[in-house]
């Protein structure tokens, strides 16, 4: 229940954390108590423990030659089946949840017929369906694709009113796709600014269920969502406000 | 606080009240069943109704409904039954809950929800990422990176113990100035311009006049690589020095560069060394350039974009990553393409933590690196090389000192000035401070002892659920 001007209860940062001060995702495991980050640099996962404070090591790190990793800004983890998934330029990469050291991904979706460019993805371990976004659409695959595989489903139009997609969360008891657009680049973005809620059935050019923003909201520019089921709680983290925003929205537990 | 044993269902017809009970040891098998059910994706809305009132019967030990009430109704908002045994949590609704169907709820209508957040957790000071004197007019340059802007203030400012904040002499701020994640500062002794380097979201470095105020464009801008962090000056030959953090490179343009002009020269390669490079500094009497590395690096290959353009994320190495050390390298200070350093500063004995920006007493020999969580300044010879210590290190509660990110060298008034973005604070201490020493000065924009949030850039969030806390990276 953190507010304004009240500091963090824990800072995880220095040298031996091994992460970059540039971090683009974070996703807490709570099967395992774990809490995952990427170090884009570096070419790295790290994975901490979900208690670790100030300059703690990381209990796991994927990184070398046989990870083939390029460009992890994102990721997220199935703590069911136990995998890191990883978004990777023109490929989804999968590791072992508990890899460490120099692991080669153990499936890759890449390919020309899957379509990807992309930054970003989240996991529904129940649904087994994986949502990347790529430009102004969302992709949807299967949890266990492989190889050069098309995208089962693909959200996409002008009444989706996507123009690009940074974090996205899933829920599955409810097979929803919550995504985070914060407008174009630039410090004013022109482009419609809000978090947009789908189901995992939806495809082609469809408006979003649910859709938070507008002047009420505050929201300038959210790069980051996540839920908080316990609370029925969306939260946002909004770049341009430098702001941790937190909504009640009981309809979509 | 809302209860979270306490939950409301609304749709268009009702809203339901339902209070939850804890749950018990016998919940279990139903919660195991209701998986089951769930796995085999053969349940529907209307067996999980039954199924929870069935529930209701027995001493399951899950939360379970106990009474309920007709609320008025409420617009905008979507029905969707829950069972009486749903949980609270996300680990336990998978077990509980039907995996997603095609079903009814596929045909919900779409809403547009524009409400006010319930929390915000943001910090309404400034925090100051770097830092920069005009000696001439006595004037200090503090880079606000939280509100995005630059305040100025007089070089004898003290704020009292008692008083909540200084206000500053001057502010540059907003959309017109495009200040965003602002991290790098230069002020031109001779001409009062300020330069300053914006990190990450907006690849422009933009210039001010002396006399800048307010939301106003700036008089010059200069489109540079994407993820720019620390700014040097070489007024005898005037160039200027950026470091890239993303691409792991230096580029040098012309001083007075503006607009889509390339860079002169480009320090990038396997041999370089560079690390995730932050601050820069350049010693024009021995023709030194020094750069300080966190240490996250990997190769690149690729052509250029366009001359002396670094090749960026795109162009990087599969499996090329590596976590080393951090470091201070040094180069020739017309150094260009991938050569290797002249000497390197590393080592556990450096004391270097994340090595932010620096600054330089050519006169002295001596290099100032603001430490960032180690809440120290460190300082070393420009001689120095391999696993040096430091010669001098201010650290300690009287200093002060928190997460600082920007260090100034004052010859003229033999000051040394710190930006602390761990307190909203910069504090100046004479030339040659050494060990745990108090302040001469300090300058704060907010109440004494008011710890910075650092939020900054949340590309990311994420809610850990085990201790009810929100994860925020930066």
């Amino acid at each position: 229940m953190a507010k304004t001007n009240e500091p963090p209860t824990r800072v995880v940062a220095g040298q031996k954390t091994l992460l970059a001060r540039t971090m683009h995702d974070i996703r807490y495991d709570e099967v395992n108590d774990e809490f995952l980050v990427t170090n884009q640099f570096g070419q790295a996962l790290l994975t901490f423990r979900g208690d670790a404070d100030g300059e703690a090591q990381p209990i796991r790190v994927i990184n070398g030659p046989k990870t083939q990793l390029q460009r992890p800004d994102r990721l997220d983890v199935d703590n069911v089946h136990n995998e890191i998934f990883v978004p990777d330029i023109d490929r989804i990469l999968v590791y072992p949840r508990t890899g460490n050291g120099d692991v080669a991904p153990i499936r890759m979706i890449h390919g020309p017929d899957t379509g990807l460019d992309t930054a970003t993805l989240a996991v529904d371990p129940i649904n087994n369906v994986i949502v990347s976004s790529v430009g102004k659409q969302l992709l949807i695959f299967n949890r266990t694709d492989e190889g050069n595989v098309k995208p089962r489903a693909i959200i996409g139009g002008p009444k989706t009113e996507i123009t690009r997609i940074n974090q996205i969360h899933m829920y599955p008891p409810k097979g929803l796709i919550i995504a985070a657009q914060p407008g174009g680049a630039g410090i004013e973005p022109k482009a419609p600014v809000f978090i947009g809620i789908w189901r995992i059935h939806d495809k082609g050019d469809v408006a979003p269920r649910w859709k938070l923003g507008g002047p009420k909201s505050g929201l300038k520019k959210p790069r980051g969502v996540a839920l908080n089921p316990k609370h029925k709680e969306l939260i946002v983290a909004d770049m341009r406000l430098n702001t941790v925003l937190t909504f009640y929205f009981p309809e979509i537990f | 606080m809302r209860n979270p044993m306490r939950s409301q269902i609304t749709s268009p017809r009702t809203r339901v009240s339902q209070v939850l009970r804890k749950p018990s040891f016998a919940g279990l098998a139903l919660m195991l069943a209701a998986g089951s059910l769930l796995l085999t994706g053969r349940v529907t809305e209307r067996d999980l109704g039954a199924a929870s009132g069935t529930a209701l019967l027995r001493p399951t030990g899950a939360p379970q409904l106990i009474s309920q009430s007709p609320l008025p109704t409420m617009d905008g908002q979507i029905c969707e039954w829950m069972p009486a045994s749903a949980s609270t949590t996300l680990a336990a609704s998978l077990w509980q809950e039907p995996a997603a169907s095609r079903s009814a709820a596929d045909a919900v209508q779409r809403v547009n929800a524009d409400r006010e957040p319930i929390r915000s957790i943001n910090d309404t000071y400034p925090t100051y990422s770097a830092i920069a004197v005009d000696t001439t007019n006595n004037e200090v340059y503090l880079q606000d990176e939280n509100l995005f802007g630059l305040k100025v203030f007089n070089r004898l400012d003290n704020t009292p113990a008692t008083a909540a904040f200084t206000e500053p002499k001057r502010s540059i701020g907003g959309i017109q100035t495009k200040l965003e994640f602002n991290c790098g500062l230069y002020v031109d002794q001779k001409t009062g311009d300020v330069y300053s380097v914006n990190n990450d979201t907006v690849d422009t470095m933009v210039i001010f006049s002396r006399n800048a105020e307010g939301n106003v464009p700036p008089m010059r801008e200069l489109s540079t690589p994407h993820g720019t962090f620390g700014i040097a000056v070489d007024e005898v030959n005037q160039e200027l020095f950026l470091t890239v953090e993303h691409d792991n490179a230096v580029v040098v343009y012309r001083k007075m560069a503006q607009g889509e002009e390339t860079p002169l020269r480009l320090l990038q390669g396997d041999q370089t060394q560079l690390a995730d490079p932050h601050g820069i500094v350049v010693d024009t009497r021995n023709g030194l350039m020094f750069v300080a590395n966190h240490g996250s690096t990997h190769l690149v290959r690729g052509e250029h974009e366009k001359p002396n353009w670094p090749l960026d994320r795109d162009r990087m190495v599969r499996g090329s990553g590596k976590l080393l050390p951090p470091s201070i390298t040094v180069y020739p200070i017309k150094a260009q393409g991938d050569i290797a350093p002249v000497r390197v500063i590393q080592g556990p004995l450096t004391q270097l933590n994340w090595p932010s920006n620096m600054a330089i007493d050519e006169e002295r020999g001596e290099i100032y690196v603001a430490n960032d969580p180690d809440h120290s300044v460190l300082v070393f010879k420009t001689t120095d090389q391999g696993n040096a210590a430091p010669t001098r290190v201010i650290k300690g509660p009287k200093t002060g000192i928190k997460n600082p990110t920007g260090v100034f060298v004052d010859l003229k008034n033999n000051e040394l000035w710190v930006s602390n973005m761990g307190n909203h604070s910069a504090t100046v201490f004479p030339r040659t401070a050494n060990g745990d020493v108090a302040p001469l000065r300090t300058i704060r924009s907010a109440p004494l002892g008011k710890q910075a949030l650092m939020i900054g850039n949340p590309g990311a969030i994420d809610y850990d659920s085990k201790r009810d806390e929100i994860l925020v990276p930066n």
